[in-house]
């Protein structure tokens, strides 16, 4: 009983930053709605939910290290890794199956490879992330040099067709989210990242438990490239390039903290949709690309600034 | 019943008579698409001074054609760079049920599927400049880019002879664009065997960086009897290295950029260029509107490469002042110049 108390008063306090940002996730669909009611349909909902899904892998993979107190500049080159993967191998000897192991094994072990270099060697993330981006990024040049390769046609339908599976995967994955955190390695997280000296001391396998959270965002972040290969029906060694930064944004946005142990995956989630749905509505709102490089950035701004603001408020 | 038969077959014919009148039109284009029209322009990057210049001649074309009243709304978006934005833009698009898209490419393969959606939904796709792999689209309009390497490659040695040394100047390494031109100059280069490439330089398609490249090569090689320069920028860059030096100018090819052309014309050298007209995003959206109005598009346009030489720089020079400092002086355009690349 008062187990369960202390839960939901840590939700609260969680969702505490949240509100502001969720009511303007919401004015925003709303808008998106009126402007667009096609929206509505399976297939409105699927074609924006099949754009939105692969900032929503990365940000969900920036936010597990941004909680460990750590943080990857390898988002983007590991995206497109994940892509040229699949685009070679899913429709050649390996087939889908050998494909999805290869990429799913590229992730964890990447991943991997970053935590037990950060944890064990004790560098920042943001070197090891950064030198890593590079390697990465020649890699998939050297599996495909240019933009190419293909996937099988019905991966690319049951994924990006005009089926909501994009959002029936993303509440696998949430689900599977909150499962984890009920392990004891997944309890260790925000443990982990606020404060790992106290957490080792209460018998948390600090070390361990940092490496597992690389190698789970690792393998989120391959994952998105896999998708995005079956959404482009191909694979391109660069597609993945911007989504380091928006990764970042969208997690900042979603209310995760660079000091570690603040962060969550609704905020995550919430971040991403507001990156995405901006694109769409400011185009049915007819913006100049002039203004709309001006209103992102207010947006995003505002989006940050107004959690913020409503705690200044409420201190009086 | 056989009644019934006949009817069936008659129908069958009539159908498939039908089926190839359709396909006699424009790829893509089916449904309603009654003027005026609304086009979308899909735009990967709009910062650069090429994009800003090429998003001029579209909104001039654009003004022309509503003044026609066959085109009430231009939408304009920008991906700033990002394929996956691209996408989702030109989903919105297809949302918005635009009548016509025209786009430059974010990646070669990445667009296929949405574009090849946009066709399904029977909007007009012009694809220009970056092209994309699938064939769904109702027609790609761009130059060879391999012609203007070899073109180049052609005028150099017929300019230093064909016992020569000379310095290649390509854009940045692993780009289509830059690696296309090389191309194309490779098999000439290589009929010509006397003809001794010194090295290769790769650089942004910038002025400083090239003409930081070019100074220490100038160090290294004390003879150099041409310069093959695969990009404007390079070619100022390159004459601005050979200026701090005070070395002689030797001939060197280079592209219609407003800060060579007035280099080129103030040392007065024998040079040659050719350009990425801008106006192909004029000739993208009225090749769209064209095909809305029915008529037939071939699946491709090879645009010629408009050359410039010694002949006629002054005229492009006299019209500079209509260009940015930093921006691209191209040909003259008109609709007649596209209805004649039309019906080629």
């Amino acid at each position: 009983m008062r187990a369960s108390a202390l839960y939901w008063r840590i939700q609260r306090r969680r969702n505490r930053g949240l509100t502001g940002l969720f009511l303007v996730v919401l004015a925003f669909l709303v808008l998106y709605v009126i402007q667009f009611p096609g929206l509505l349909t399976i297939t409105g909902i699927s074609k924006f939910t099949q754009n939105w899904f692969p900032l929503a892998l990365v940000t969900m993979a920036q936010v597990i290290l941004m909680l460990t107190g750590g943080i990857s500049l390898a988002i983007g080159p590991l995206v497109s890794l994940g892509a040229v993967i699949a685009a070679t191998t899913m429709t050649g000897t390996l087939g889908v199956g050998g494909g999805f192991l290869a990429v799913c094994a590229a992730g964890l072990g990447v991943g991997a490879a970053f935590g037990a270099i950060v944890t064990l060697v004790r560098l920042p993330a943001i070197v090891v992330t950064l030198a890593g981006s590079f390697i990465i990024a020649g890699a998939a040049l050297l599996i495909l040099e240019r933009p190419g390769g293909s996937m099988p046609v019905w991966l690319s339908d049951l994924l990006a067709g005009n089926t909501p599976t994009a959002l029936g995967l993303l509440v696998l994955i949430l689900i599977g989210w909150k499962l984890y955190l009920k392990t004891p390695w997944g309890l260790g997280i925000y443990a982990a990242g606020e404060n790992p000296v106290a957490a080792f001391r209460a018998g948390v396998p600090v070390h361990q438990v940092k490496i597992a959270a690389y190698a789970i965002s690792g393998l989120l972040t391959a994952l998105a490239g896999l998708f995005v290969a079956a959404q482009t029906g191909s694979g391109d060694p660069v597609i993945g390039t911007p989504l380091t930064l928006n990764s970042i944004a969208a997690a900042v946005l979603g209310g995760a903290g660079f000091l570690g142990g603040t962060g969550t995956m609704r905020g995550a989630i919430l971040g991403s949709i507001l990156l995405s749905v901006m694109i769409n509505v400011m185009f049915f709102l007819g913006f100049d690309p002039m203004v709309q490089y001006v209103a992102q950035g207010l947006i995003i701004v505002g989006a940050v600034a107004l959690p913020q603001m409503s705690r200044l408020w409420r201190r009086p | 019943m056989r009644k019934s038969y006949m009817a069936a077959a008659s129908a069958a014919c009539l159908m498939i008579g039908l089926a190839a009148e359709a396909s006699a039109a424009a790829n893509c284009v089916t449904g309603e698409r009654e003027p005026p029209y609304t086009i979308g322009w899909a735009n990967i990057y709009s910062v650069p001074t090429w994009m800003k210049q090429t998003e001029g001649t579209i909104t001039a074309m654009i003004d022309e054609l509503k003044a026609q009243g066959l085109v009430d709304e231009l939408v304009i978006t920008d991906a700033q760079g990002n394929a996956n934005t691209q996408i989702q833009q030109i989903q919105s698009m297809i949302d918005a049920d635009v009548d016509a898209i025209i786009l430059i490419a974010g990646s070669a393969t990445a667009l296929d599927r949405v574009v090849a959606d946009a066709c399904a939904a029977g909007i007009a796709v012009v694809n220009f400049d970056s092209l994309v792999t699938t064939d769904q689209v109702t027609t790609k309009i761009n130059t060879d880019s391999a012609k203007w390497g070899q073109q180049a490659a052609e005028w150099l040695i017929g300019q230093i002879g064909e016992e020569a040394r000379i310095i290649v100047m390509n854009g940045p390494a692993g780009i289509s664009v830059s690696d296309d031109r090389r191309n194309g100059a490779t098999p000439v280069l290589e009929a010509h065997p006397g003809i001794e490439i010194l090295t290769e330089t790769h650089t942004d398609y910038n002025v400083a960086p090239a003409q930081e490249a070019m100074t220490s090569l100038l160090f290294t090689y004390p003879e150099i009897d041409g310069i093959l320069s695969l990009g404007g920028a390079l070619s100022a860059g390159a004459i601005l290295a050979f200026e701090r030096q005070g070395r002689d100018l030797v001939p060197m090819t280079g592209e219609n950029a407003r800060q060579f052309l007035e280099l080129w014309k103030e040392h007065g050298l024998t040079s040659w260029a050719t350009m990425q007209p801008n106006w192909l995003g004029a000739f993208a959206t009225y090749t769209a509107v064209k095909a809305l109005q029915g008529e037939d598009i071939p699946a491709f346009i090879e645009v010629p490469l408009p050359i410039i030489t010694n002949d006629n720089l002054d005229e492009y020079l006299a019209r500079a002042d209509e260009f940015p400092a930093d921006g691209y002086i191209y040909s003259d355009w008109s609709t007649a110049l596209f209805d004649e690349l039309l019906a080629q």
